[in-house]
């Protein structure tokens, strides 16, 4: 499998013009938190600003607590992450390798929910929370936050599990091991990419999510990133762009860190270390 | 975490059904709690408001302010989530035209017993109407967006145009001309930042008595005759016949056009007064702006969509919220509220207040006097106003403004979408 | 890998014995993922449907009543609903195809061992990180006509003619905000690809390549087969919720420029939350919903039954 050196060259302008498009949405946010508002409506505009300024940030951070803020989505989306995966690894597996009739129906809900429109269910929703006492609390965001990134991880675990052949697993229990142990030391390496997906995805879900927090969140102290965020904007869309860029600088970030450990074990788990145990 | 959605489930099981008052726990002691949802974007917006906050707090223990600060963009539907809910903010920022829908579904407070003769006193009756539905009083009317000319001086001067003073307004056709000797290759007369074009339209058809929403024997309905054409036959004309305005602008909204402007792109920008803090922020140096009063065709009239502060029908403590309505908004607190959001107070001495402490400098003189010229339009007070306006009126204007429609064919959809909306 | 090839056959129905004695353990394995589902999905959705058949409107103290099919007699004949919901086809199937093309060509590169892999996966993960409520005023700057980036970066390259008002005019509209879409949403598509291609069995690629297969047909004959589990997965649930989006096209556009870019989520949320209309516009989900569901059936059941195969 080895790629012959035009082969690579063409590989590494593909991906190049990938990070282009991808990445200079998030260049042009950086450059934009330094500059002064002056040199926001230029009409030829610069990369590099003329007269850099650490306003923005001092604005940012000295009107609205966003530091307060990243802690509390920190907090939200790290317990969602964790329950989502917690809940959903052992549905999907089931889901995936056993046929019943209420893992089809499960299935077949999952994507059903996602179709309603959800701004229909927020209201029921809402007074559901009401009568549970969960309203204006993390814990009722964090449990809507798991139901809705459940489908997402019911269905792309079961399709992960569903990618590891049946044979490895009935392999090692012709070898003696206990379904545990084959789950142990079988499938979970193998789904530790999908496992990383999946969290992944329900990390940043929940980190981005803006109107659940919005309406079920009252009190300023527990209000999350995305909602503090779009305090810098005004009327008729019109922003504050500076302290908003330096805003949301600081709140990418976290999500790329995080990423960035991760990364690694998306391509972690491979079949050659898997057929040895 | 289990346990709680185990609680959760439990609950669900136990009594789900209907029984709607959960979370119900009135203190009797202690001091009464107000939640205030604020609208405040601007930094000394912002700063004012928490600053009268905690003022308030400081010398009413008995009353304590809680601020939530909101944004514009969300407002509604958080609003609306939380009037279903029954969980709204006692006192909350909005503007006149959407809360007359919340009056009108009872979720809103009338505040015609609780308004104090001064502050009602204050505000012109116009105003009042606009926030007045079924004869009822939803919201005090603070802060006003009129809709003004901004244009480069420099260009201004070197046409040969004077500058008219507070109160001198151009008439259309003197506007139209102008925009004309201004524009030269490279430079536009004129930018009209159309996004939302609708608004737009019915505030300035006032100025040629065009109301659009008729009472026709108890039912109301839409006309589109010569008074409701003149406003978009003008800036159609503008774009298309004498080309003295641009057709790229037509698609942008709020401050798009700002880097055009500052760059001597378009001469002029008709626009809301709040742009003057753009102009005092992000012009470059050496940039001369001039506030011109707003264009006059019978009359200078134009729409007012103030912002108010509402008090909700579920508060517990309607007359401490409208206590604390009436210090926010007295004359000295609207006008420096009024400043910090670059807006013009509905107060008469709120306004008075501000042009000597401004000197009428940066455009307060011209936004102040305008302030005579707002009253309330027709299409204020129609059910189903907003559904007309998105599915209807958007998009003929803007195609119209796209020269893809005639005149009459924008006429004949605009009634038509009445008739679909109005039944 | 032979030892796995061989061994199966001869043990299957000791297998599948035990599998059965598990039968139980399968329900408790399912619970926790179905307890919050049915509670917070399926109660309020129940309710979101049956709303769909009543008069409901926002108030306080108003009453309902249902109406049976009164709302989708009115609906057959909503001229502006099915425009728009002919657009969200339009969008939907766009963004999706190109978002799963683009992706899989991305994840493809990424699994390759490439210098800055690590720093490249990171970087496609910007369009996800961002907060959603600065993406779409930075597009805005993109797309500016007079001091957008794009215009700025055809007035550098010298092609000043190219230069166009993007969100203004009526027949660039949508496909500017597809391509916002496809940028949005390209990283949760090329994670998952990325993360099942790695589960691609290296022997099998090896095997293939050692009867003398080309790289394109071992993409075709072992990449792609064993990947279509989770090819299906992700692209109904990208579908889905393509569909549903409109939060990013409200920002660009609202709709417009002359319900161009009108898509039918944007007209139901509006119908619901701006009109108050919640029963009418239950009942455009509903429609909604059957629709899609009619499409995805078609493609699932095929795609299901050729990776069950």
């Amino acid at each position: 499998m080895k790629a012959s050196r035009t082969a690579r060259a063409f590989q590494y302008v593909a991906l190049l013009v990938y990070m282009v498009f991808l990445g200079f949405p998030l260049v042009w946010m950086l450059s934009t938190s330094f500059k002064p508002p002056r040199e926001m409506v230029e009409i030829h505009p610069t990369l590099i600003p003329h007269n850099p300024t650490l306003d923005n940030y001092v604005e940012a951070f000295t009107e609205q607590e966003l530091g307060r803020a990243a802690l509390n989505s920190l907090q939200v989306s790290l317990a969602s992450a964790v329950l989502t995966v917690l809940i959903a690894l052992p549905a999907a597996y089931a889901l995936a390798r056993f046929k019943t009739k209420l893992g089809t129906a499960a299935l077949g809900w999952v994507l059903l929910s996602q179709l309603f429109p959800f701004v229909l269910l927020v209201i029921p929703l809402f007074l559901i929370l009401r009568q549970v006492d969960l309203v204006n609390t993390h814990a009722g965001l964090i449990l809507v936050y798991v139901v809705w990134a459940l489908p997402f991880a019911l269905w792309m675990l079961q399709g992960f599990v569903r990618n590891i052949p049946r044979e490895l697993e009935e392999a090692a229990a012709v070898d003696g091991a206990t379904r545990l142990q084959v789950l142990r030391r079988v499938v979970a390496p193998l789904l530790a990419p999908g496992v990383v997906a999946t969290s992944l995805f329900a990390f940043i879900s929940a980190w981005n999510e803006f109107f659940f927090a919005l309406v079920l969140l009252k009190s300023p102290d527990l209000a999350t990133l995305p909602v503090t965020l779009a305090r810098f904007v005004g009327v008729e869309g019109i922003a504050r762009l500076g302290p908003l860029a330096a805003g949301s600088l600081m709140a990418t970030i976290p999500s790329l860190i995080f990423f960035a450990f991760l990364q690694r074990r998306l391509t972690s788990g491979s079949l050659a270390g898997a057929v040895k145990g | 975490m289990l346990r709680k959605l185990a609680a959760v489930s439990v609950a669900l099981l136990i009594g789900l059904s209907g029984c709607g008052d959960g979370g119900d726990e009135e203190t009797t002691e202690g001091p009464v709690k107000l939640r205030f949802l604020s609208l405040a974007w601007q930094k000394d917006s912002l700063a004012a408001n928490r600053e009268l906050v905690d003022k308030w707090n400081a010398e009413h223990p008995d009353i304590q302010v809680e601020y939530v600060q909101g944004d514009w963009n969300s407002v509604h539907d958080q609003l609306l989530t939380s009037f279903e809910g029954g969980d709204a903010p006692d006192i909350f920022q909005y503007e006149s035209a959407a809360i007359g829908e919340f009056a009108k579904q009872g979720y809103l407070a009338d505040l015609s017993s609780l308004v104090s003769s001064d502050l009602k006193g204050e505000i012109s009756d116009g105003i009042w109407k606009t926030v007045t539905f079924d004869g009822k009083v939803a919201g005090v009317p603070f802060l006003l967006e009129s809709q003004v000319v901004l244009a480069n001086k420099k260009l201004l001067d070197a046409a040969s145009i004077t500058v008219p003073a507070a109160g001198q307004s151009w008439t259309w056709d003197e506007f139209q001309a102008n925009a004309q000797k201004l524009t030269k290759s490279g430079t536009y007369g004129v930018a009209w930042a159309l996004k939302s074009p609708t608004n737009r339209v019915m505030n300035l058809s006032l100025n040629f008595d065009g109301k659009f929403f008729y009472d026709n024997g108890g039912k109301t309905e839409v006309k589109v005759g010569d008074p409701e054409k003149e406003i978009p036959r003008r800036i159609h004309d503008m774009l298309y016949v004498t080309k003295s305005a641009s057709p790229d602008a037509v698609g942008m909204g709020g401050t798009d056009p700002l880097p055009g402007f500052f760059a001597g792109k378009y001469a002029m920008l008709p626009g809301g007064v709040f742009l003057r803090q753009q102009m005092v922020e992000q012009a470059p140096a050496g940039f001369e702006w001039v506030t011109l009063p707003p264009i006059k065709g019978v009359s200078a009239s134009q729409a007012a969509n103030p912002q108010t502060l509402s008090i909700s029908e579920d508060s517990k403590a309607k007359k401490q919220a409208m206590q604390f309505v009436e210090y926010f908004l007295n004359p000295a607190n609207m006008a420096r509220l009024a400043q910090g959001d670059w807006l013009v107070p509905t107060g008469k001495k709120a306004g008075a207040e501000l042009v000597t402490s401004t000197g009428g400098k940066q455009g307060w003189d011209v936004a102040v006097a305008s302030a005579g010229d707002l009253t309330i339009a027709p299409f204020q007070t129609v059910d189903g106003y907003p559904e007309w306006k998105t599915k209807y009126a958007t998009p003929a204007l803007q195609q119209y403004f796209a020269n893809k429609i005639t005149l009459d064919q924008l006429g004949t959809q605009l009634v038509d979408g009445g008739k679909q909306v109005l039944r | 890998m032979t030892t796995l090839a061989e061994a199966p056959s001869a043990n299957k129905p000791d297998y599948k014995a035990r599998a059965r004695s598990d039968r139980t353990t399968i329900y408790l394995l399912l619970l926790p993922a179905l307890l919050p589902i049915v509670v917070l999905s399926v109660i309020p959705l129940m309710r979101g449907i049956y709303l769909g058949f009543t008069d409901a409107r926002a108030g306080r103290n108003v009453d309902t009543n249902f109406t049976g099919v009164e709302n989708y007699r009115e609906l057959m004949n909503d001229d502006l609903f099915w425009s728009a919901f002919r657009i969200g086809l339009v969008w939907a199937f766009a963004v999706t195809i190109l978002q799963f093309v683009l992706a899989f060509g991305l994840a493809l590169l990424l699994s390759q061992p490439l210098k800055f892999r690590g720093f490249a996966r990171v970087m496609a993960l910007v369009p996800w990180a961002m907060p959603p409520v600065i993406v779409g005023i930075m597009w805005r700057l993109v797309y500016h006509p007079d001091a957008g980036l794009l215009n700025e970066v055809l007035y550098r390259g010298g092609a000043e003619g190219l230069q166009h008002n993007w969100l203004g005019d009526f027949s660039t509209a949508l496909p500017a905000v597809i391509m916002v879409g496809v940028w949005s949403g390209m990283p949760q598509t090329t994670i998952v690809l990325l993360a099942g291609l790695s589960g691609v069995p290296r022997e099998l690629h090896e095997a293939a390549a050692v009867d003398g297969a080309t790289a394109w047909q071992r993409f075709r004959s072992v990449t792609v087969p064993s990947l279509m589990p989770v090819i299906v997965a992700i692209t109904s649930l990208d579908f889905i919720w393509n569909f549903n989006s409109f939060g990013l096209v409200y920002v660009l556009t609202a709709g417009g420029p002359g319900g161009r870019t009108m898509l039918p989520m944007l007209f139901a949320y509006e119908e619901a939350f701006r009109y108050g209309n919640y029963g009418y516009a239950a009942a455009l989900g509903n429609v909604m919903v059957v629709i899609i569901v009619a499409l995805l059936a078609v493609y699932l059941r095929r795609r299901l039954r050729e990776a069950n195969a």
